[in-house]
């Protein structure tokens, strides 16, 4: 796993005890609270609806005028 | 420095990613959607500092995408590929919104006003963390902000947060140290 470069074993394991039985949160760093930040933060559904709208809308690739030729 | 904030909270429930909705995507942009979308979205949130500009930075970034599939050779993970697209992209909007505020412009401003040490951050609320954690960021010069939104993603490696900021590893490394104290310093007055 490539994260493992960026922790030493002892930071792994407080940041895994963090939602310990206190209620209280730690975090060993600004990266692990982030982290838990980004799996906090929902997507928000509209965004696929409007992707799906805007790629309905995409004009179609233009083809090249010796492929038109030779179809 | 010490990072406490006497307010008292449960521990949140983590929700679960978006990918009922990718139903609605073409095959090909459905799988990168939901695999990526969270950290695309997150990026931009928190680069932008604005939920509604997050949400149309998310969607013209996987339009991007889609439209450059083609180009997309499996160089670099899809990840970096899209997190490339993205920082490309929130910067150029940062860029014609000039609504960011005047921050320092050398590392060595910061370091001098920047406490010494460092200590873990204990927080007994998450109840505005975002609210904390955006303002935070929003003090940050934006290469320290991008630096630790990049890293904070177990997917990427130094050598790729290096890659996609212009640098290497080990100035990654050097700046990180500095961002973290800068952030943890910031994150005090948010209390």
């Amino acid at each position: 796993m490539k994260q493992q470069n960026k922790f030493t074993t002892g930071q792994e394991q407080t940041s895994q005890n963090r939602a310990a039985n206190s209620g209280e949160l730690n975090f060993e760093n600004a990266e692990d609270l982030l982290r838990h930040d980004a799996a906090q933060t929902l997507v928000p559904p509209d965004i696929a609806r409007r992707l799906s709208e805007s790629i309905a809308q995409e004009p179609a690739p233009r083809q090249s005028w010796w492929r038109k030729l030779l179809s | 420095m010490v990072m406490e904030s006497s307010m008292k909270v449960a521990c949140a429930e983590i929700p679960s990613p978006a990918a009922a909705d990718t139903q609605l995507l073409p095959a090909a942009l459905a799988e990168l959607y939901s695999a990526h979308s969270r950290a695309i979205y997150y990026l931009a949130l928190r680069f932008l500092g604005d939920p509604q500009k997050a949400e149309d930075a998310t969607h013209d970034v996987f339009l991007k995408a889609l439209r450059h599939l083609d180009q997309f050779r499996g160089q670099s993970s899809a990840r970096t590929w899209l997190y490339r697209i993205a920082i490309n992209h929130c910067k150029n909007m940062v860029t014609a919104w000039h609504d960011r505020h005047v921050l320092p412009s050398s590392d060595h401003e910061w370091a001098e006003r920047l406490p010494a040490g460092d200590s873990p951050l204990r927080i007994l609320e998450t109840k505005e963390l975002g609210g904390r954690i955006q303002q935070a960021l929003d003090g940050l010069p934006e290469e320290y902000r991008l630096l630790l939104l990049l890293v904070s993603d177990q997917e990427l490696s130094y050598a790729e947060a290096g890659a996609l900021t212009g640098q290497t590893a080990d100035a990654v490394r050097g700046k990180l140290f500095r961002a973290r104290k800068a952030f943890g310093a910031l994150f005090v007055k948010t209390e």
